[in-house]
């Protein structure tokens, strides 16, 4: 009878058991993430703006070196600067980019990183402008400045796109299908007329200077009217700019790549780069450039990538006024010690037995593998070893560094706008822009081992190269010469920036240029006798597959493949 | 809810009336006996049940018993573990005596099957019973590596690394995200990719429940089948004690040195062909003149260029001006590997009285890797005891354990970490043989010159590996309380934990030797703990009613709650690599390098079931069973799911038309359908989420080049309506047993569609980065059969042997993936880009690369084939799929898949005298293996070393039939991924061979058995790697674990070990 006495006690234990279900047990929320309702004011929306920004470098922690906001990949061993560098098994895409065999899986990966960082750059442009127009009590000043920034930004990403590709679909804040057509879409004229609405929305001026404001807009609306063809246009907006901004050149060509120069007056629009900010592996200091270093026996240990070729360091040559060699005739023979050069050549390039900076003299054994690839090592995104900019974390912290990337510098403002004069102004203002870069060249050369870094270009240390940087006399200056002369200032001056392919596309210049300089370098890097022949489907780069595929509604591809892939 | 409780009411006062009856017909009485066996005497331990109740006693050390039975109609049923199960009517006896015969079929063995026990002929659904002896022959820290082979239609993944996870899968593949099955141990359920806290000696039984008729009673986690573990209880009895030592030596079963060059000569010889096929100038800075080439006496300091014959020593500091001697060929491989040891220690007690049972167990298990400092520990403890109250009974199953590991390709939590190019067995492919191991110092050596590659000296890497300890504690227990509320009717409570807490400490060191140096001291640690608690009602009702009809009825309740807590830290700029300064710490270190983060996870889960079994004198059988499971994962719209399954059995054998087939022993079919669920997705997936870090979205919008300002973005995309995978499940098949039940069949169909997939589909790039949301749109197919056939001798006889053969095959097929994609591409892939993809109307993870065609002969053949990147002679050709005349990415196709045809494992026991053998083979047919080391040891990107037969198989117009591509420094067009990387990963594996002798019985012991033992003897395959026993990468994505989307990838294993050993049980 024990047992009956235990039954209400169990008849209690089967009621916790059937009813201990209740709905808050149940209510498990995601741990370690913010929801919309956090989100949903100023603060928010201001992140959401930071966002957009911190894609300008390229790198949003996913993809692959082809992201890179630099365009060294797709821009500059693309081109005639530079080749891809390092030993030939490595990173092959970028070779096969370099060869202009851009339909290889790796090369279609490679171009998959540079679509898909670039289009999450436009989708945080304008999840920022969404969430803006839901939240309420923001003033209208920063509403109206917030605005201005996100559309410049969706502009700038759908322009780094428009380069790429030509044939693009267009995506604003009211987009809700992501599977758009990319046929039939004119891209530029919604590029500028974003940048026009973000000029009238933007301030003169910010207080944060990596903030966009009305000129930045502006340069780059002028830029983007070269790349459209329209002369005239460009020809207002950027002596607008160039008249009327605040935007002068660095008082000589080292200090445009420079820590201590950062967003000085030559910058335009930059990459803040940061580093020892608390990331822990430095990539906020231009992570998808970081391959572009001297190898081994270097102070910086690897990689070797983006070296200058034979047939750029050759461009430097100058005749004995200080002009360049405008009928071609530079690259007949290699050049010499005995050749003077623009001085901008030993900023942009390191080359055996001279100062690296103050890094100490380039040398044989900083190359990784030189019967492939050459003798020479990129320079530009060399900072100076006592600047203090490299990281203090990362898997090789030199290659990590705060030297802010240059998108936009004046001096390529003014070329572009030297470019306006030439094709629907005036070209002796053409002359005079080109010859103040000419002058601003002839300021400073790199300076020797343990001693300044900048030096008069006709300092006695000077041991290893003769420099001389003339200015273009007005006779003999006609349209022709000026067309020439510019060409070969912008490939001076902005060598390795990333902007040498498109700039050869814009001027019609691709095929010819490219098969020429192939046909004449492979004797020097036997490796390239694999290039394709340079054809008109390689004005455009080919989509990459995965998102072609990726656009398919009901059977069907919404992204048509560019012409020739 | 209200019939439940009407029900609940009825049943109570049935259980009053019932009671009330017992009082009143007093016809109580106690019977005793002993229980014997034929040869051995008298037998303690042995269970005695009221036939139809769960009221039972158990036997004394000295064989008797005693119990208390209703009336003369009692039957009492006599089962001891191989023994047959005898029944005896009650009838007038007071005293009944039993003799047990040896069993021949352990078909009556009671088994533990969910919340149930069943006699194991009784069972309708798929269920493999695992032989535990058998399995524990295998010596591996880990019980499920130990199940290979072991249960038809149960495949398991392990490699050799002591203490490495294990891929199981039952039945193929079910999900594009989690497929690992959940394991019940001791009732406490454990989600995990690894059990090896469990110490395999403590298991007393494993039962697999592989279809929704046995295993929807787990509802919501059972669509991958559910392992019923259970551990061994103490039996009433004198004290035992119980010693079993395991001591073995482990070598790889195959290294890379029988493929690898060796010879830093014919490794110019490759270069030298590479350059000169090419045009190219042939490097001279290590072997000097291509033509008459050289070992250097230095491989660095160099300058790139030229050899270097002459360094003064002296000059030698570290780590600014290394000095490195040439080595005359460094085998690499042996330089890391090495025979090893394995030690097993058990320790167990078990005993005894009728009022209580115990069962502890003590075990070491210590297993050094055959990789340089690599080796795993385990200490653990069990402890499980019963009390027996009458009618109440409560107890406790509990084990604590630590477990140890270093080194490794990675260690099962932080698994594909190592697992790719920069893993300790690729670096050995990586390493020139020219590359001594040292320095002139005694520091490490490395490829730091020009020419000789990327690697990372792997003895260095071991070495610095060594200290790296990931330590785990873990306990897994439960507490229980049962009530016999009526003969029969039993109420039972349960609250069970899994709890661990792991932490590991990891140091780097720099690398001034290597090519791509590193020059940061730096720690990272992890810490993790987790605590998971289940709560388990159940009321089990077993009742046979009249003489034939037995039900099994079972109605419970459950609650189940998971919180997971990690964290990890990291810092640099060491100025100490003593241990006692790895600690995170702003005066250890440069504080502005700590970096720290924590995330973790909660989830719970409450259940209701219920389960009813009949049959009618063993012959007509009937089960069904329904759970209602809510979970937290799911939004409010779908919190709920319901999973019923119904099961039917028929025993032919038993009709009286079968009765002159004397030769028919059992014959019986079985048949079931059911529908199961899988809810292995992150939590919180039902809204949109929000976050960002420095890496992706902070800015440094200030300039200030050292700061960030925080930026957010949308990382993922919810869905409110999410809810749970539904596995529409049917099986059927027969046991057959023929000629005294000597020769034992089984087969099962069974064919298994999965809806509702869970899986977050990629979007296009235009959509953003957020994760895509997780949707319920996928539909994957499984069809398989499940068999044995096996055969044993008689029982009489000094010479006894058994053999047995069981096998499966599986065919996966996706169905449908999201209604607008027909195809998404798996998680991983090589430098070559993607590897598998997952489309529809092929199995998961199929290999989705180019056709490779041949090499191209001649340039007739060259010109007359499609536009193809970089063809040339001697190149390989690929084949144009979509035939539009060119061929490029887009002619990628299915040209295999890694799932097997067919997996089996084929046993052996035999005994004579005192003697026993048994033997044990796996093999795995039809399955593909992409070997993405071909990479670098065909196509040596990166310089690598290469293949000795690259020398000798390299087409050239001397050997138009060479099987790979020219040597050609420039072609970087061959090495595309294509079917070529592809090989048939089909093996056949002597698993284990033992010699045992047990002695003869002697007074201080009660047993004695000495054995000698090899395991992976022999490996019959044509794969070309090391070991085409591969287990599947872990690879983890927003949407859970991606796993099955990356099988058959050798990225560079860790081969399977040869063990050889002795041991010795003995119990006292």
């Amino acid at each position: 009878m024990k047992k009956i006495k235990i039954t209400p006690g169990i008849l209690a234990l089967l009621l916790v058991m059937l009813f201990a279900c209740n709905e808050d047990f149940l209510d498990r929320p995601a741990q370690g993430n913010l929801d919309a309702t956090t989100l949903a004011n100023q603060d928010g929306v201001e992140a959401n703006l930071i966002s957009a920004y911190s894609l300008l470098d390229g790198w949003g922690n996913y993809g692959n070196w082809g992201g890179a906001a630099s365009n060294w990949i797709f821009g500059s061993v693309a081109s005639d600067d530079a080749y891809k560098g390092s030993e030939p098994g490595d990173q092959q895409p970028a070779a096969d980019v370099e060869l202009y065999q851009w339909a290889t899986a790796g090369a279609l990966d490679y171009l998959n990183s540079k679509w898909e960082v670039n289009y999450d750059g436009v989708n945080r442009a304008n999840a920022t402008i969404g969430l803006m127009r839901e939240v309420e009590g923001i003033p209208e000043e920063d509403q109206t400045r917030i605005e201005g920034e996100a559309l410049f930004l969706r502009a700038h990403y759908h322009f780094e796109i428009w380069k790429m590709w030509g044939n693009i679909p267009y995506y604003t804040e009211e987009d809700e299908d992501f599977r758009k057509t990319n046929v039939g879409t004119d891209a530029l004229p919604l590029i500028l007329a974003d940048l026009d609405a973000a000029i009238n929305l933007l301030p003169e001026s910010q207080a944060a200077v990596g903030r966009v404001n009305k000129w930045i807009a502006k340069a780059v609306k002028g830029r983007v009217q070269i790349y459209a063809e329209d002369y005239g246009g460009a020809l207002t907006t950027l002596r607008d700019v160039v008249n009327n901004g605040p935007y002068e050149l660095e008082e000589n060509f080292h200090f445009a790549f420079d820590v201590a120069h950062n967003n000085g007056p030559e910058t335009v629009l930059a990459y803040q780069a940061s580093v020892n900010d608390g990331n822990p592996n430095g990539e906020n200091g231009n992570r998808n450039d970081r391959l572009n270093f001297p190898h081994s026996g270097s102070p910086f240990g690897c990689c070797g990538f983006h070296q200058p070729s034979q047939n750029l360091v050759n461009a430097f040559k100058v005749d004995a006024d200080g002009l360049p060699f405008l009928d071609g005739s530079w690259d007949d023979t290699d050049l010499t010690p005995d050749d003077p050069v623009d001085p901008r050549l030993d900023w942009t390039v390191g080359r055996d037995g001279v100062p690296f900076l103050d890094w100490g003299l380039h040398e044989p054994g900083w190359i990784r593998d030189r019967p492939y690839s050459g003798p020479y090592s990129a320079k530009k995104n060399i900072y100076e070893q006592a600047s203090g900019a490299s990281s203090s974390v990362g898997w090789a912290t030199y290659q990590l560094h705060s030297l802010n990337l240059h998108l936009l510098r004046f001096a390529d403002v003014m070329l572009l706008l030297a470019e306006a004069e030439i094709m629907a102004g005036d070209i002796e203002n053409a002359r005079l822009l080109i010859n103040q870069i000419r002058a601003r060249a002839a300021a400073a050369a790199q300076g020797p081992d343990g001693g300044p870094v900048v030096v008069p270009i006709d300092d006695s240390s000077i041991t290893w190269a003769t420099y001389n940087v003339g200015e273009y006399p007005a006779a003999g200056w006609d349209a022709q010469r000026a067309m020439e002369a510019l060409k070969m200032e912008r490939r001076l001056e902005l060598a390795t920036e990333g902007h040498r392919f498109y700039d050869l596309r814009r001027w019609g210049d691709l095929k010819e240029v490219l098969n020429t300089y192939i046909a004449k370098e492979q004797d020097r890097r036997a490796y390239l006798s694999a290039a394709f022949a340079v054809e008109d489907r390689h004005s455009l780069y080919p989509l990459p597959t995965v998102q072609i595929e990726l656009s398919k509604v009901e059977g069907e591809n919404r992204l048509i493949q560019n012409p020739g892939w | 809810m209200l019939n439940l409780l009407n029900w609940k009411r009825g049943l109570t006062s049935l259980l009053f009336l019932t009671f009330l009856g017992f009082t009143i017909h007093a016809q109580q009485k106690t019977i005793t006996g002993q229980v014997t066996s034929e040869d051995e005497g008298p037998l303690p331990g042995v269970n005695i049940v009221i036939q139809g109740t769960v009221t039972g006693a158990v036997t004394d050390v000295d064989g008797n018993y005693s119990i208390t039975v209703p009336g003369p109609d009692a039957v009492l049923v006599f089962s001891y573990i191989g023994y047959s199960t005898v029944a005896i009517p009650v009838g007038d006896q007071n005293v009944i005596n039993a003799v047990l015969l040896p069993d021949v079929t352990a078909l009556d063995e009671i088994v533990v099957t969910g919340y149930t026990a069943v006699r194991r002929s009784d069972i309708t659904g798929a269920v493999a019973v695992v032989d535990v002896d058998d399995m524990n022959q295998v010596t591996s820290v880990s019980v499920l590596s130990k199940l290979e082979g072991r249960a038809a239609g149960v495949t398991v993944g392990s490699n050799g690394q002591p203490g490495s996870y294990n891929t199981v899968r039952i039945r193929g593949v079910s999900s594009f995200t989690d497929n690992d099955p959940l394991y019940i141990v001791d009732g406490v359920p454990i989600e995990t990719r690894d059990l090896n806290y469990l110490n395999p000696n403590d298991i007393e039984s494993i039962q697999v429940l592989k279809d929704p008729s046995t295993a929807s009673v787990y509802g919501s986690r059972a669509n991958n089948g559910v392992i019923i573990l259970t551990t061994k209880k103490g039996r009433q009895g004198k004290a035992r004690l119980n010693v079993d030592v395991n001591l073995g030596v482990a070598a790889p079963v195959k290294g890379l040195d029988d493929i690898l060059i060796q010879d830093p000569l014919d490794y110019h010889e490759i270069v030298r062909r590479s350059h000169v096929n090419a045009d190219l100038d042939v490097p001279e800075n290590i072997y000097g003149d291509p033509n008459n080439p050289t070992i250097p006496n230095y491989i660095w300091p160099n300058d790139g260029v030229s050899q270097t014959m002459t360094v003064d020593e002296s000059t030698y500091s570290w780590p600014d001006n290394l000095i490195m001697r040439s080595s005359p060929g460094t085998n690499w491989w042996d330089e890391v590997f090495d025979p090893s040891l394995v030690q097993d220690y058990n320790l167990g007690m078990s005993g005894g009285t009728e009022n209580a049972v115990y069962n502890v167990s003590a075990q070491y298990y210590n297993q050094d890797g055959t990789m340089k400092h690599n080796w795993m520990d385990r200490y653990s403890l069990r402890a499980n005891s019963e009390f027996n109250f009458g009618r109440l009974s409560f107890g406790e199953n509990f084990a604590f354990s630590r477990l140890r590991t270093v080194g490794g390709l990675g260690n099962y939590s932080t698994t594909n970490q190592r697992m790719g190019e920069g893993s300790v067995v690729n670096n050995i492919i990586k390493m020139q043989p020219v590359i001594p191991v040292y320095d002139i110092d005694g520091y490490f050596a490395g490829a730091k010159a020009n020419t000789l590659g990327n690697g990372t000296n792997p003895v260095r890497q071991a070495y610095y590996d060594k200290d790296n300890v990931n330590t785990r504690y873990q306990a897994v227990g439960n507490v229980y309380a049962a009530l016999e509320i009526i003969d029969g009717l039993q109420l039972k409570s349960s609250f069970g934990i899994n709890t661990f807490s792991g932490l590991f400490k990891g140091f780097n060191y720099p690398t001034p030797e290597n090519s791509e140096p590193t020059m940061v001291w730096s720690l990272n640690e992890n810490y993790e703990t987790q605590l998971e608690w289940t709560w388990t009602n159940t009321l089990n009702y077993v009742k046979t009613f009249g003489a034939n009809h037995n039900i099994n009825a079972l109605l419970g309740y459950e609650a189940i709650d998971f919180k997971r807590n990690n964290m990890n830290a990291s810092m640099a700029g060491y100025v100490s690599t003593d241990q006692a300064a790895w600690y995170i710490r702003d005066a250890l270190g440069d504080p502005s390098t700590k970096n720290v983060n924590s995330y973790g996870s909660v989830s719970s889960l409450t259940s209701m079931f219920a389960k009813l079994d009949y049959n009618f004198a063993s012959k007509y059988y009937i089960s069904g069973t329904i759970r209602r499971d809510g979970s937290s994962k799911f939004g409010p719209n779908n919190r709920y799911g319901v999973f019923p399954a119904f099961s039917a059995g028929w025993r032919i054998s038993e009709e009286s038309f079968m009765s002159s087939l004397t030769w028919l022993s059992d014959l019986r079919f079985r048949g079931g359908w059911g529908i199961t669920g899988n809810q292995s997705i992150p939590s919180g997936r039902t809204a949109n989420q929000f976050g960002g870090g420095t890496t992706d979205t902070f800015y440094d919008i200030s300039g200030t080049n050292s700061s960030l300002i925080t930026g957010y973005r949308l990382t993922a995309l919810g869905n409110p309506d999410l809810k749970w995978e539904e596995n529409v499940s049917m099986n059927i098949g027969f046991d057959l047993s023929l000629l005294d039940r000597r020769i034992n069949v089984m087969l099962d169909y069974y064919n298994r569609t999965v809806d509702d997939l869970l899986y977050g589909p990629a979007l296009p790039a235009t959509a953003g980065r957020a994760s895509p949301p997780i949707v319920n749109i996928g539909t994957m197919e499984n069809r398989g059969i499940d068999f044995s056939i096996g055969y044993r001798s008689a029982l009489t006889g000094e010479f006894q042997w058994e053999i047995e053969f069981i096998g499966s095959h599986y065919k996966n097929e996706i169905i449908k993936i999201d209604g607008v994609q027909d195809f998404f591409y798996g998680p991983v892939g090589g430098r070559g880009g993607n590897i598998t993809i997952n489309q529809i109307g092929y199995p998961i993870g199929s290999f989705y690369v180019m056709n490779h065609d041949g090499i191209f002969q001649n340039q007739g053949e060259v010109d007359s084939h499609p536009t193809q990147d970089g063809k040339a002679v001697g190149r390989f050709r690929f084949v144009d799929t979509n035939g539009d005349g060119i061929v490029n990415a887009e002619d990628r196709d299915i040209v295999g898949n890694p799932h097997p045809d067919l997996t089996g494992g084929l046993s052996f026991n035999a005994s004579w005298r005192g003697l026993d053998l048994s033997a044990f083979f796996f093999g795995s047919l039809g399955n593909d293996i992409f070997v993405v080391q071909k990479e670098f040891t065909v196509f040596r990107l990166f310089s690598t070393n290469v293949r000795q037969d690259r020398l000798t198989d390299s087409w050239s117009t001397d050997n138009p039939d060479g099987k790979y591509p020219l040597l050609d420094q420039t072609d970087q067009f061959s090495s595309v991924f294509s079917s070529f990387y592809i090989e048939d990963g089909s093996y056949l594996r002597m698993k284990n061979l033992q010699l045992g002798y047990t002695l003869p019985k002697m007074s201080w012991f009660q047993s004695l058995r000495i054995y000698i033992q090899a395991q992976n003897l022999f490996t019959l395959t044509k794969y070309s790697g090391i070991d085409p026993a591969l287990p599947a990468i872990s690879t983890d994505g927003s949407t859970g674990n991606q796993t099955d989307q990356a099988m058959g990838i050798d990225y560079g294993a860790y081969p399977a070990n040869r063990i050889f050993s002795i041991g010795i049980n003995a119990t006292f």
